[in-house]
């Protein structure tokens, strides 16, 4: 369609309203109530346009173009009512309203342009107080225009519902809840209210404060693995406020209470700002200079006495590609290890293996944008509203606009109030809820009979083993009902449009991979991977950079892409580049790390970004491997609980300090960039990697982020394509990209599929018992998992006002297990397994079902790790976080 | 419209929230004020957001957050009432309960709530006591016991040879349900569709628009459930009363039009939505529900023709906006009563998001006549494009106050003279408003105009829902003004900014002209245009013709004030 516009010609899509039009052609048309992350409303009339099509004026943004339509945005009196419009508004309004800086204040913005006299229409105005009783959000009722952007914000993107107009005329205002304190509504603080408010009626303070902004800079979250995209502003090397990137290729100007609000930790007063090394049994400060230096000299003696193998690093999935690169390097090249591994171990370790082993590559198989179209999901171990938020609000969009959903989770989770069928089964009983819905699909002839004959192998094998997992023997094994089961496969198998979603519920269990490998299966035999209609197979990752941190090597058995260090030639192509040999034989995986410490073999240990002796399970014997080792080096921000035990503690930057990229999880490499400076005398973990390396003599190369992805892309055929630069004007490329001139694979094996058949491999694998079963003395199953407001270890978000959201660790308990143990909410109970015992504030609820309790683990004083097993995935040893069996009482 | 996704969640989750106004109302009457844990309370009940509950209960004048004494009495300020008064019945009655307007007595024993039309304008004052109606110029006395409680009957009267809406109640037309029954019977959809086509009736809820065009647009329109019938029986213009007397009076008839209709448009699931102000009109129809299902009009089996069609009776909670269909379909899901731009219209995406038609009560009840008799018997009544007969209500300071079902054409002088016997009491017409609150005020001069849609908009009125209150002298034109002003500050939803605000502003500047502020006015004529042409709504639109004519038709009003002010 066309349209003419002041005289200008624009070509329009059909459905373009006249704003479209408009803002095509360049001619400027103030809005207060539309917002491109929303269905327009029409209310504020500050966009009144003219046409030939209409008798006066109209709203631009709700009316639609015909096609040839004439436009005028200059029309006088268009222009007039709307100026008359506004100038009502502003009448409403106290004069602060008028006094923001204008680049923060679109009110103070459309009033320049349409020459408002602010008193043209002065009359009576409504008083009200305003409400401060949240953290991160103030609501000053007085500003608000009733344009109801954070309600449709609220509703259209994040799905909260914790606002409403209320009143009725001249009263109307937004509010929170059911009318009272902003705190108690049901607000998750994402922010978006406040994004979207046009007036600074809902506001944060860093946004309401007028001193100038300095720098705005885009960079990728650094936290969870959804990777969203924010404009950072700055000033006096301070974080003023964060915005979510309006155009991020994620989040579209969306993100969550830790995205948007969590960044006060960066200039904490505890940043480690110097080196601390371990002198007469305590930690003091010391130069970089005598920190690298006994870094250099113990390490260099270690390795030595006893051997490449007694050296070992914990990479991180919260560091950047290019310094995971540049760890395994280190290990491989200046120590001659493959002893580095990183804590998508303990995490995503099953899916990579699984999905490598089922497709042939180890990532999701779909990007996030085929969500949009997504039919049905099926979500399995995951709670995404709280882990993956902007991921969780964008399925449950989609679920209100028609989109089926089936949730698999024992615990009652956001979404799973959502879902059509909600599965609940037994901790550690996935893969026989998996095998029984394949046999629901083979039995009731929901399997892609085409799909599965042309383009997978090992179908027989499954069919012949779903013959013992119909629903009533799954029942039996898991707790869920057969009908439930059946309802499950049916919903899924008989919808368009399917994706799989899973996260750590799947993966952390004894059978993790197991459980994603049959998992995985459902999809393949619905022919949702490698097909047009299908959206495909998504492990929500973990950590911000858990995909990238595997994807470039710092793993024991892989280089960079996944290549086997195994395969000579591959060992043979790093060999040259790097001018060092490489050894065959696989490294150790983290809990073996411990294990060798334990035993004596491994006695030095760089543990780079992570709080191994909060995070990992049985902390008491990673307490213990940690105090065997002769160094341990902790490279952090913040003096964690493995910091305090570690021997030399480096001050590191964090993301906010970082230059790099990160791969989210479905598989973007992104932009990281320096919003600030790091505190003190810290620096970026690639500086300090690199030190290390010439502590020890050796010179890694790679002088900046930008050479070591080049050198990495270099020799990882997957990443060829891709550069810092092309990612900078680009702004996002998904692996594999083999050449620059190539778009990277948004959505795998259209064609074939990477195995070395090039066939789908279906896997048939029978359920077994997880590692862990209740008894009399330990008669509940305690699951660990994440919580909105706070990020793992929470050594970050508990330094930010997250802490006042969420101030302690709460135990979930049924209240008919409460009633039992005699125990009230808010009570602070005992939590005992066969391995430890802490203590933490009852939660009593529902959202867990009888005989289970879950916990988080953010927090020191409740270490839910002291709890956990060492029981690990058979295949990759991630550890089986989900199922513990434990003893709950009131304490004492 | 804020609320849309909340609609969304009722569609997606099989949990239309049609209960929330209900609930809300129960908790309202059980505990006097609505609160926060009521809100809480009835959201977990149905499953909604507690923040959009509370939005919703917010808006409905029936479920303000005020007290309620233990008589709570429902006092009508609509025109009609205010013209058999000048008002003086609100501060009487006030002062006789001890409450103030809108207030608890100081004992909590009684509340006084104002609300816009009882429908016994042609009676007036009226109230509602508790559930009891009583009207009359002792109605004062009435509440205080003092004199007799009076409950008039409607007078009716067909002044067409023969009548189509009030066929059965002043008529020998079909029977109620004779037609249904005929044509279901014969699965004859296209000929209610085609017939009514043929009738060239216009929608009579006051927008004119031809009835059988939304059937034919619901029926066409994909949808992924069940469509929808609403009668509209929110006859919210003050000064119109036709709706409540074929509600109450003759409601088989009401629902056979629904079926019909229904049946032409493939919706297979019909509400009527009555004000609150009518409990009468509520109870009657849901009797009348009871026994047509009991005689195979409704049901799963509709006389054994398999067709299954269902009707169910949806309570207002106050407020005339909510008389607009999208707003009315909004009050239906439970959330605020807020106007939505259009498109996409109802009957493209209604209730929960599937098609659905909205027609008035009185244009339903022509459908079975039209069906029976024929779109072209129909046709040959009227005049121009305003084809077939209409009701007129006619206010209670005619002397033959009532309504009279006429022939479109007919000259208001005839209404007038010859059906409303001139006004009683020998006090001269100030003016006589046509059309409601949104229609406009016709002076004496001006009654030799056609009673049709195109006649009245030509000078500035409208036949709305064919409502005519005539004002008498002893009501002055600036009274006359606030009043309007009121009603419209009184009923703005709020969605829009001119009309939100400008509602407000033009209430406020009139106040203070009548107190001998003539500088109020600046800014009036600018004030007035920009709602008029910045309005999201019909509402907000007509406000400023509604109050242009006040000024034109009152000749105690200096039009040249009003219309100088400084824009």
């Amino acid at each position: 369609m066309r349209a003419r516009v002041d005289g200008r010609d624009v070509e329009i899509p059909a459905g373009a309203t006249l704003l479209d039009a408009a803002r095509r052609a360049g001619s400027e048309v103030p809005t207060l109530c539309w917002d491109e992350r929303l269905r327009p409303y029409g209310s504020c009339r500050t966009c009144m346009v003219s046409t030939d099509r209409a008798h006066g004026p109209v709203a631009a943004c709700t009316t639609r173009c015909e096609d040839g339509v004439e436009i005028r945005t200059d029309d006088d009196h268009a222009r007039e009512t709307a100026r008359a419009a506004l100038e009502l508004l502003v009448s409403t309004l106290p004069p602060r309203a008028l006094e923001l800086p204008r680049e923060r204040s679109e009110l103070v913005r459309a009033c320049e342009h349409l020459g408002v006299d602010p008193g043209r229409f002065a009359g009576v105005r409504r008083e009200r107080p305003v409400d401060d009783s949240h953290p991160y959000l103030k609501f000053d009722p007085e500003l608000c225009i009733a344009c109801a952007r954070c309600v449709r914000i609220c509703d259209e993107v994040q799905g909260t519902f914790a606002l409403a107009m209320v009143g009725r005329g001249f009263e109307t205002v937004a509010a929170p809840g059911t009318g009272g304190a902003w705190a108690e509504s049901d607000c998750v603080a994402c922010g978006a209210c406040a994004d979207s408010c046009p007036t600074g009626a809902i506001g944060e303070a860093g946004i309401l404060d007028p001193a100038p902004i300095e720098r705005v800079t885009e960079t990728t979250c650094g936290y969870c693995g959804v990777g969203c995209s924010l404009d950072v502003h700055t000033r006096d090397d301070r974080v003023a406020f964060v915005k979510p990137t309006l155009d991020g290729p994620v989040n579209r100007g969306h993100a969550c209470v830790k995205g948007r609000f969590a960044h006060g930790f960066v200039r904490s007063p505890d940043r480690l700002a110097r080196p601390l090394v371990r002198s007469g049994g305590e930690l003091v400060e010391a130069s970089w200079d005598e920190a690298l230096g006994h870094i250099g000299a113990e390490l260099g003696r270690i390795r030595d006495e006893h051997g490449p193998d007694s050296v070992a690093a914990i990479s991180s999935a919260r560091g950047t590609n290019e310094e995971n690169y540049l760890m395994q390097k280190l290990m491989r090249v200046a120590v001659g290890t493959n002893n580095v591994d990183n804590c998508a171990r303990i995490c995503h370790a099953p899916s990579a293996a699984g999905l490598a082993a089922s497709y042939g590559l180890a990532g999701g198989t779909n990007p996030f944008e085929d969500f949009d179209r997504a039919g049905v999901f099926l979500l399995a171990g995951s709670n995404p509203t709280e882990a993956h938020p902007v991921v969780g609000a964008r399925i449950k969009q989609r679920v209100i606009s028609g989109a089926r959903l089936v949730v698999v989770d024992p615990r009652r989770t956001e979404l799973a109030r959502y879902a059509d069928v909600h599965l609940r089964p037994r901790p550690g009983t996935n893969v026989a809820v998996f095998n029984g819905l394949a046999a629901v699909l083979i039995d009731e002839g929901l399997v892609d009979e085409a799909f599965v004959a042309e383009r997978t192998e090992g179908f027989e094998a499954l069919r012949e083993l779903a013959a013992d997992y119909d629903p009533e023997r799954v029942e039996e094994i898991s707790g869920v009902p057969a009908a439930d089961l059946r309802l499950a496969a049916r919903i899924y198998g008989e919808t368009e449009g399917r994706a799989l979603v899973w996260g750590l519920g799947i993966t952390e269990h004894l059978h993790g991979t197991d459980g994603v490998r049959t998992l995985a299966n459902l999809a393949t035999l619905t022919g949702s991977v490698g097909t047009e209609s299908g959206c495909g197979a998504n492990p929500l990752r973990g950590q911000n950079n858990v995909q990238g941190a595997s994807d470039m090597g710092a793993m024991p058995d892989i280089l960079p892409g996944y290549q086997k260090i195994a395969d000579d030639q591959v060992r043979a192509r790093f060999e040259r580049a790097w001018g060092a040999p490489l050894k065959p034989e696989r490294g150790l995986r983290i809990p073996e790390m411990f294990d060798a410490a334990v035993a004596g073999d491994l006695r030095a240990l760089v543990v780079f970004g992570e709080d191994i002796a909060q995070t990992d399970p049985d902390s008491g014997h990673v307490r213990a491997a940690i105090e065997a080792c002769e160094l341990v080096v902790s490279q952090e921000i913040f003096l964690s609980e493995t910091a305090r035990l570690a021997d030399v503690v480096l001050p590191a930057a964090s993301f906010l300090e970082k230059d790099g990229t990160f791969t989210n999880f479905d598989r973007r490499v992104q932009r990281v960039r320096p919003a600030l400076e790091p505190p003190g005398e810290a620096r970026p973990d690639f500086e300090i990697i690199a030190a290390v390396a010439g502590a020890l003599g050796t010179d890694l190369g790679c002088p900046t982020p930008a050479a070591a992805f080049d050198e990495m892309a270099s020799l990882t055929p997957t990443f060829a394509g891709i550069s810092h630069d092309r990612l900078d004007r680009e702004g996002t490329i998904a692996w594999p990209c083999r050449a620059p001139g190539e778009p990277g694979e948004r959505r795998l094996y259209g064609e074939r599929f990477a195995t070395p058949s090039g066939r789908a491999q279906i896997a048939a694998i029978p359920y077994a018992p997880s590692g862990e079963e209740p008894d009399p003395d330990f008669p509940i199953l305690l699951v660990t998992g994440r919580r909105l407001e706070h990020y793992n270890s929470g050594t970050m978000t508990r330094r930010t006002g997250n802490l006042e959201l969420v101030p302690r660790e709460l135990l979930e308990l049924h209240p008919d297990d409460a009633a039992e143990l005699g125990v009230g909410a808010g009570e602070l109970v005992s939590v005992a397994s066969r391995r430890g015992r802490i203590e933490a504030t009852a939660d009593v609820t529902d959202r867990v079902s009888p005989g289970q309790a879950f916990i988080g683990f953010h927090f020191p004083e409740a270490l839910a790790n002291l709890l956990t097993s060492q029981a690990v995935d058979e295949v990759t040893s991630c550890p089986e976080y989900k199922v513990t069996a434990v003893r709950i009482g009131s304490r004492g | 419209m804020p609320g849309r996704t909340v609609s969304e969640l009722e569609r997606r989750f099989g949990r239309p929230a049609t209960e929330v106004l209900a609930r809300l109302r129960a908790r309202n009457a059980e505990g006097g004020a609505i609160e926060q844990d009521d809100v809480e309370h009835v959201a977990a009940e149905v499953g909604l957001p507690r923040s959009h509950v509370n939005g919703a209960a917010s808006f409905y004048a029936d479920l303000a957050p005020t007290p309620r004494g233990r008589r709570h009495v429902q006092i009508c300020t609509g025109t009609a009432c205010f013209a058999a008064t000048g008002g003086a019945h609100l501060e009487a009655a006030a002062d006789a309960l001890d409450a103030p307007l809108g207030g608890v007595s100081g004992d909590g024993e009684s509340s006084l709530q104002p609300v816009y039309c009882l429908g016994y304008c042609y009676a007036g004052p009226a109230a509602l006591d508790g559930a009891t109606p009583c009207a009359g110029p002792d109605l004062v006395a009435q509440l205080l016991g003092e004199a007799e409680r009076d409950d008039p009957p409607i007078p009716f009267h067909a002044d067409v040879a023969e009548p189509v809406v009030l066929a059965g109640l002043a008529g020998d037309g079909p029977p109620a349900w004779e037609v249904w029954a005929e044509v279901v019977a014969a699965g004859d959809r296209a000929r209610v569709g085609r017939e009514v086509a043929a009738s060239g009736i216009r929608g009579r809820g006051g927008a004119g628009f031809p009835a059988s065009v939304k059937w034919g647009s619901a029926a066409e329109a994909p949808s992924d459930g069940p469509r929808y019938l609403i009668c509209n029986g929110d006859e919210g213009d003050p000064g119109s009363f036709v709706d409540r007397l074929l509600m109450e009076s003759d409601p088989h008839r009401v629902l056979e039009g629904i079926a019909l209709a229904a049946y032409a448009a493939r919706a297979t699931h019909g509400f009527v939505y009555v004000r609150s102000e009518y409990p009468r009109a509520r109870d009657a129809l849901r009797a009348a529900i009871d026994e047509a299902r009991a005689a195979g009009h409704l049901g799963t089996d509709v006389h054994g023709t398999g067709f299954e069609f269902e009707i169910e009776v949806f309570e207002g909670a106050g407020s005339y906006v909510a008389g607009e269909e999208t707003s009315l379909i909004h009050s239906m899901e439970g959330l605020r009563g807020e106007v939505a731009s259009r498109p996409p219209f109802p009957t493209e995406r209604g209730f929960l998001n599937r098609p659905t038609v909205v027609n008035n009560v009185e244009t339903l009840c022509s459908v079975p006549w039209i069906v029976a008799r024929g779109g072209a018997s129909y046709s040959r009544l009227g005049s121009g494009d305003s084809r077939g007969t209409k009701v007129v209500c006619l206010n209670e300071r005619f002397r033959n106050p009532g309504a009279y079902e006429v022939e479109l054409g007919v000259s208001l002088q005839y209404i007038f003279d010859v059906l409303g016997g001139g006004i009683r009491d020998g006090t001269g017409l100030r003016a006589l408003q046509i059309g409601g609150p949104l229609g406009g005020f016709v002076s004496a001069d001006r009654l030799d105009t056609q009673l049709s849609f195109e006649a009245l908009r030509d000078v500035g009125a409208d036949l709305g829902h064919g409502s005519i209150v005539a004002v008498d002298e002893s009501v002055g034109g600036a009274e006359l003004l606030e009043h309007i002003w009121r009603f419209a500050a009184t009923e703005s939803c709020g969605t829009c900014a001119p009309c939100r605000i400008g509602t407000r502003r033009g209430l406020d500047a009139v106040r203070a002209f009548r107190g001998g502020d003539p500088r109020s006015l600046n800014r009036y004529a600018a004030l007035l245009e920009t709602m008029e042409r910045g309005s999201l709504c019909a509402f907000g639109k007509t406000v400023p013709q509604a109050v242009r004519s006040v000024a034109e038709a009152c000749d105690d009003l200096d039009v040249a004030e009003l219309g100088r002010g400084e824009r």
